[in-house]
């Protein structure tokens, strides 16, 4: 026993010694550069696909033809830009009027379906306070999503279970499924969105 | 043998905060990450907020997430979940004096050789799961 008492003191007081001489090395963790965000003015007509939301129900992309879409590409476990992006959607949806909120829907569909099921997107959808009626959270099979992504240039690259690198964009479709906008970086300006999505709406 | 490597703070749990924590959370914990001035809310200073917060308790913050702060449950095991959480502990008693019980708790909790997977019942990481 007197062994074994002297054994764990021992080892706690080697791992008391260990702990706090590792203090040390706090601040030695590598940094990311934040880019700015870019908007560029395109014309790629995006191709019908079907994915499924946060409620597990099938979403078909040509449904929402006649309105403008804002499609966010992005994963719910992503510990860097992807809730900036999220939250300027947030902003975008509360600053649309009513007349324009049932002109336009948001989407963000995912970069990571191992880990975004749509009970885990639901979940996200709530943390932000969505307001689901013009904001879908999607999901699917990988081979669905991969074709999606590659239709919105978007690269997607696994590093670990739930670690993705992806391209940052936040698109903006017309009411004819033509990519009209495209913002590429962590954080799209909020009024830059709401101008191009109400420019969209009143385009004939 | 008995003293091996590896105790106290170690690389898997420095590797799980940079990936996951450290863009916000800055390096020590403070709030100041390269992201942090991007966000809408800045992410508070844990090391105070830690400091009265027992394991369970941040364990499910850790978990659940926060505001911005993403869930991490789905994607990590429960015990990176764990690796997490020491290295958050470890943050917030870096630079100021410690109370006999949290020393204790210290030595105890994040002594990484014990198994504590196997005295918890924690399930080891599959393979592709480890970082």
């Amino acid at each position: 026993m007197k062994t074994l008492r002297g054994w764990v003191y021992c080892r706690f007081g080697l791992a008391f010694f260990l702990n706090f001489a590792s203090l040390a090395s706090a601040a030695s963790a590598p940094h990311l550069a934040l880019k700015a965000v870019e908007r560029r003015e395109v014309m790629l007509p995006i191709d019908d696909f079907s994915l499924t939301d946060q409620s597990g129900k099938n979403f078909h992309f040509k449904n929402l033809q006649g309105k403008v879409v804002v499609v966010a590409f992005s994963y719910t476990t992503c510990p860097d830009i992807c809730p900036l992006i999220t939250a300027a959607l947030r902003q975008v949806q509360t600053n649309l009027s009513n007349e324009e909120r049932k002109n336009s829907h948001l989407l963000t569909v995912t970069t990571d379906p191992e880990i975004d099921s749509p009970k885990v997107l639901a979940g996200y959808a709530k943390r932000y306070g969505a307001e689901l009626g013009g904001w879908s959270f999607l999901t699917g099979d990988e081979s669905t999503l991969k074709s999606v992504w590659k239709n919105f240039g978007v690269g997607v690259k696994r590093k670990a279970r739930g670690l993705v690198d992806h391209t940052p964009l936040t698109a903006i479709v017309d009411r004819h499924g033509v990519l009209r906008f495209a913002y590429v970086g962590p954080s799209p300006d909020v009024k830059l969105v709401l101008r191009d999505v109400r420019f969209l709406i009143s385009d004939s | 043998m008995i003293f091996s490597a590896g105790c106290g703070r170690n690389e898997r749990m420095d590797a799980v905060y940079a990936q996951r924590c450290l863009n916000c959370h800055g390096a020590g914990g403070r709030g100041d990450g390269p992201m942090a001035a991007s966000l809408p809310v800045a992410p508070p200073d844990f090391r105070d907020t830690v400091e009265r917060k027992g394991n369970p308790q941040i364990r499910r913050l850790i978990a659940d997430g926060k505001g911005l702060m993403p869930a991490f449950e789905p994607a990590l095991s429960p015990s990176e979940i764990n690796d997490m959480l020491q290295m958050v502990r470890f943050l917030s008693r870096e630079g100021r004096q410690i109370s006999w019980w949290e020393k204790f708790d210290t030595l105890v909790v994040a002594h990484c050789s014990i198994p504590w997977e196997a005295v918890l019942g924690y399930d080891e990481p599959a393979a592709e799961k480890k970082l």
